[in-house]
């Protein structure tokens, strides 16, 4: 009650103009605890037909990871109505476009079309909850493309290994210790019976969320929805208990070695809280203070005034059960790792010791303000969003209203929030390294 | 009565509920959809103006697009002026300086851009008025300064340099030139020579000329409504002062009689550009405008269609084959066909791109054909409805190309309309087989004679040849003869000479050279030592981090790339043996496998061409005798990688010539090496071979 109280006296006092804007979305469930979510909008004839399963990597076997970015693809493999390759021919050949992701803690996947072909979506959408064919040759095709993908995009890719070495280090009981990608000796030796048990258990009308989203009529929409999805059956009620991880009192440091790479990288990496929390927020707009664009505090000193580094960044992640603040720093010339980490540090030290001046302040407001107006600017992204507020935050409604949050976060919080997460010893620091063996 | 209807209707959908769907039957898509464009309203200042105003209040956001549609303009020998004042144009004004200007749209988290006809803004609607005030400010009161166009004009010409060993562009410029003249608006091109030409005050006479109200649109989308438009227009753009551009008369571009091909040479180009290109006339508003891009679509719009499949997919030839057909209301546009394939294959692709041609102009589509690119084409034209610059583009093109008020909601429904024999008579009407030009930009010695005996309907097509500033030149003929009394041996034996005389060479024991060259920013070192006795290191640094590394010693020798440290085999061994001695050629010029394999020109030089085992061509100055070029074929997983060594500015270190700049060009990229330091029985040690 008071929160609330607080943070109506600080819209007056800053004075925001209320936005105009709100996105219109109705929700239900079906028998079998599909929950749908509707938003109309008729401006373009678009239709967006998404599915959002609550399933990511966290919910493995922790000798099986890998599972739920393999089901990603192995979804795509057919139905029982649906021929083995077919899927994509048919998407396109209707004019649409479609894919799926996956992370630690959800896969969507989704199509987008003209609207006449919303029954087409559902079909296919429902086809793929209710008749996946899961064969040993549909796996070991995936198996395939599923390697060839980690070569692609771990392997060989420059820097391709800093996440697996942050999650390592991190976290030490919690399953966001692995990738999303897995191992790929556990898809190795995973069995037939295995991939069926997990599909059995996780992708279940209860535990996802359909969402439509662009132009329809409501009853007929409705009316489809029910046809397609009533039948297929609920499964079982799924139940989650991770580890907690313990505090982090003293500074980690690893190292960590990339053979795709000649120039190193320091990175220096934050535990923090889950998104469900407040302070969750407030470290993006950290976040974002600290290395978003050009202008940006860390850019702005390490990369333009004393061109000590290359190239600058920071990644904030946000997860169900703990997320990740992630600065990257590559150096230029001879300028040494830890020369890197001390400029960081000083411009986080400030944080922590003064409050950000006005003129910043709302110059991250106006940033937040267009990066949430442009975030629901396609019907796809709102699709998106609307799942993960309903499923991941628990609150729909977020997709209107998480921009107060924002604003309502003052210069006192981020200080006070960069006390809590961002000292010195709660951080790890990673030296990651070219991979070179001795010339001699 | 209405009331037993609507009950009727519910007991109907109840039923239907309750009918179970048959799922073993993919369902059809409903009928094409009607588009809900936001339609426009507009209004005029005095000045000539239009505004048109697209009300959109899903989203707290505004875009404005300024765009003035004047008719193509000639820029002459001043070519570049409009280029230049695009980039002036939009750094703050004369009311607010640069830094002010920038800093604050950044701080509002907005973005605004200017080109020479044209500005775009996007910002939150509170912002907006702030905005508008800001483009007006810059569009209406440029502060055009001297420091700023040497600036800019500086980027442009190291823009177009960097442009003149780029087959694509030298192919663009050219494709054009042929096809208008190169005293057209579209055919005409910009060089150095012509940036040179402008100045200051020619960049301020075109802004006055041309960045004019009369034919100028400003188009506002999004969270706004007209009335605070109409006032905050006329509040910034009303003191634009009212004026008309000067028009041009030019001449009309033709078909050419006889379908030809036009050749332009590139020595140093690895894939040969190819399109077949014949003039079009067709406006958005002709009625068989759809089918003509259906036509196309099938033909080469997309990766699906035709040409794709047959060069691609089927022969190998190129990582894709499209074509695209223009249309334009001011005049005649361009149909073109465009394909990069590999040198070997470049007459076999004219070949298949006219073939292809020639069936679509001569045989039906088929049925399925039609329908899946119907599909795939209204399924893009609608996802593409969704970005509001889309909608912003279709309102300014109705008004631009004078089209009937409902072109882009009846779209869909004219697009499933299109009949095969329409399509099949949009093929006929804009693709010439005939006619057409066939622009082929490539390397001459490899593709020429292929090109010059292409067999089309039992007769060869003429070739005629082109400079890359698009002049007529006489065809380069690449079999000049060797004079009778010169051999590989007598060209080695000159380059000896011309360096330093084979007594001097002999008395080298050890070389050092250091050399630097810039890649992105950044510093690139090579750093390589040899000696007589069969001795080489040669290691690549970037920033100080060994990039690659080969050494040799003796009959020991190794590799490390990317950190991986590999022996070298025995055949690799064998192989970089041969380049270990400080001077190869003196034991090429006994060695009897080499051989002279004709003359070539390498950039403006005559030069004989020796071949050095299986992998190796050596260019030699027909005048000097110094080395010019070197030119090595390796294969990487399965496919021919040539790298090419240019030896520029010879000077003269210990009595011997030695090429101070080394340019290295691997595929498309191109290291130019300036040596610092070259020491001759000096700065080697054995340690350097460990």
């Amino acid at each position: 009650m008071k929160m609330k109280l607080l943070l109506v006296s600080a819209l007056s006092v800053f004075g925001f103009a209320g936005l105009a804007q709100e996105v219109a979305y109705e929700e239900y469930n079906l028998e079998n605890d599909l929950h749908v979510i509707l938003h109309q909008d008729n401006t373009a004839p678009i239709i967006s037909i998404s599915v959002f399963y609550h399933v990511g990597s966290k919910d493995e076997d922790p000798q099986r990871t890998g599972f739920a970015h393999f089901f990603e693809h192995l979804l795509f493999e057919g139905t029982k109505n649906i021929e083995k390759g077919e899927w994509d021919k048919i998407v396109s050949a209707n004019g649409g476009s479609g894919n799926a992701t996956t992370n630690e803690d959800r896969t969507y996947y989704y199509e987008v079309f003209p609207s006449n072909n919303l029954e087409l979506g559902l079909w296919l959408e429902s086809e793929r909850m209710l008749h996946p064919v899961i064969n040993q040759k549909g796996v070991d095709t995936q198996n395939e493309v599923v390697k060839e993908e980690k070569r692609l995009r771990v392997d060989n890719s420059p820097y391709g290994k800093f996440i697996e070495n942050i999650k390592k280090n991190l976290f030490k009981s919690h399953p966001y210790k692995e990738t999303v990608i897995g191992k790929m000796a556990d898809l190795d030796a995973a069995t037939l019976d295995e991939f069926k048990a997990f599909q059995k258990k996780f992708y279940s009308p209860n535990n996802a969320v359909l969402v439509i989203a662009g132009d329809f009529e409501t009853e007929n929409a409705k009316k489809l929805i029910s046809e397609y999805f009533k039948d297929i059956p609920k499964g079982a009620e799924i139940t989650r208990s991770f580890p907690k991880e313990n505090p982090i009192t003293t500074e980690i440091n690893a190292k960590a070695y990339d053979s795709n790479i000649q120039i190193p990288a320091t990175m220096i990496a934050y535990r923090t809280p889950g998104l469900k929390n407040r302070d969750s927020q407030v470290l993006e707009m950290i976040s974002t203070y600290l290395s978003d664009g050009p202008s940006s505090k860390l850019y702005k000193k390490m990369v333009d005034e004393e061109k000590q580094a290359l190239q600058i960044g920071a990644i904030p992640v946000t997860l169900e059960d703990y997320g990740m603040y992630i600065v990257f720093a590559l150096p230029v010339g001879e300028t040494s790792l830890s020369t890197l980490n001390t400029s960081i540090e000083t411009e986080v030290e400030k944080l922590r010791n003064e409050l950000i001046s006005e003129n910043d302040y709302q110059k991250l407001q106006n940033k937040f303000e267009n990066r949430f107006v442009n975030s629901n600017s396609s019907i796809e992204g709102i699709a998106e969003s609307l799942a993960d507020y309903y499923a991941l935050y628990g609150d729909t409604s977020l997709i209107n209203k998480e921009i107060e949050v924002y604003r309502s976060i003052t210069r006192e919080e981020i200080k006070e929030v960069a006390n809590k997460y961002l000292k010195p010893n709660q951080r790890l620091v990673l030296e990651y390294l070219p991979e070179q063996n001795s010339a001699n | 009565m209405k009331n037993t209807y609507i009950l009727l209707l519910t007991l109907f959908s109840f039923i239907a509920v309750q009918a179970q769907v048959d799922r073993t039957v993919m369902p059809k898509p409903g009928p094409a959809p009607e588009i809900n464009l936001g339609v426009p309203q507009s209004f005029n200042l005095n000045n000539g103006l239009k505004v048109l105003v697209v009300e959109n209040h899903k989203l707290p956001r505004v875009s404005m697009q300024l765009s003035i549609d004047n008719p193509p303009i000639l820029e002459g020998n001043k070519a570049g002026v409009a280029s230049l004042t695009g980039s002036l144009l939009g750094l703050g004004s004369k009311n607010i300086t640069k830094e002010a200007f920038n800093e604050e749209i950044d701080f509002l988290g907005a973005r605004l851009y200017f080109s020479s006809q044209t500005a775009y803004s996007q910002s939150l609607s509170k912002y907006f008025p702030r905005m508008m005030e800001l483009m007006a400010d810059a569009a209406i009161y440029p502060n055009f300064t001297q420091e700023e166009f040497d600036k800019e004009k500086d980027k442009l010409i190291t823009g177009l340099k960097s442009e003149e060993k780029v087959v694509s562009s030298i192919s663009s410029r050219v494709q054009r030139a042929l096809a208008y003249g190169k005293n057209h608006p579209y055919g005409e091109f910009t060089t150095e020579e012509t940036v040179n030409n402008v100045t200051l005050s020619d960049v301020e006479e075109f802004y006055r000329e041309y960045f004019v109200p009369a034919n100028a649109y400003l188009i506002v989308i999004g969270d706004v409504n007209l009335e605070e438009v109409k006032s905050l227009t006329e509040k910034y753009f009303t003191s634009w002062t009212k004026a008309v551009p000067p028009s041009f008369s030019y001449s009309q571009p033709k078909n050419v009689p006889n379908t030809q091909i036009n050749f332009v040479d590139m020595p140093n180009a690895v894939q040969s550009e190819i399109t077949v290109q014949n003039i079009v006339n067709l406006k958005m508003s002709d009625d068989d405008f759809i089918a003509a891009l259906l036509a196309n679509q099938i033909f080469g719009g997309g990766s699906d269609s035709r040409l794709n499949l047959n060069l691609r997919e089927d022969k190998g030839y190129t990582y894709g084959a499209y074509s695209s057909l223009g249309n334009d209301k001011y005049g005649p546009s361009r149909f073109a066909a465009s394909v990069e394939v590999r040198n070997t294959v470049t007459d076999s692709s004219v070949v298949q791109i006219l073939k292809e041609l020639e069936q679509i102009i001569t045989k039906p589509v088929t049925e399925d054909e039609l329908k899946t690119t119907k599909a795939i084409y209204a399924g893009s034209f609608i996802m593409a409805l969704e970005d509001p610059e889309t909608i912003a583009r279709y309102a300014l093109n109705i008004e631009k190309e004078n089209l009937p008020k409902d072109f882009y909601k009846s779209f869909l429904e004219k697009l499933d309309k299109v009949s095969k024999a329409e399509v099949e008579a949009a093929a006929k009407k804009y693709f010439n087989v005939d006619n057409a030009r066939v622009i082929v930009v490539g390397k001459g010695s490899d593709i020429l004679s292929g090109l010059q005996n292409i067999d089309y309907k039992g007769k060869k097509l003429p070739v005629l040849a082109y400079s890359k500033t698009a002049d007529r030149v006489e065809t380069p003929d690449y079999n000049v003869a060797v004079p009778t009394d010169v051999s590989a041996q007598s060209v080695l034996e000159k380059y000896i000479t011309a360096i330093g005389g084979k007594d001097k060479l002999e008395s080298v024991n050890t070389l050092a050279m250091m050399a630097a060259a810039e890649m992105q920013g950044m510093k690139l070192d090579l750093n390589v030592k040899k000696t007589s006795s069969d001795q080489l290191m040669q290691d690549v640094q970037m920033m100080g981090n060994s990039v690659s590394k080969q050494v040799l010693n003796g009959d020991t020798g190794y590799m490390i790339m990317q950190g991986q440290r590999k022996d070298l085999e025995e055949k690799e061994l064998d192989a970089i043996k041969k380049e270990s001695a400080p001077f190869t050629e003196l034991q090429l010029v006994n060695d009897e496998s080499v051989t002279i394999e004709g003359m070539e020109m390498v950039g403006d030089k005559n030069a004989y061409k020796l071949k050095i085992g299986e992998n190796k061509s050596a260019f030699f100055d027909a005048e000097t005798g110094l080395k010019l070029q070197e030119i090595t074929v390796t294969e990487m997983q399965g496919q021919q990688i040539s790298s090419t060594s240019n030896f520029e500015d010879y000077k003269e270190v210990s009595g011997i010539m030695f090429p101070f700049k080394i340019i290295q060009t691997v595929g498309p990229q191109s290291f130019e090496f300036i040596v610092s330091e070259i020491k001759v029985n000096d700065g080697v040690s054995p340690t350097d071979f460990e």
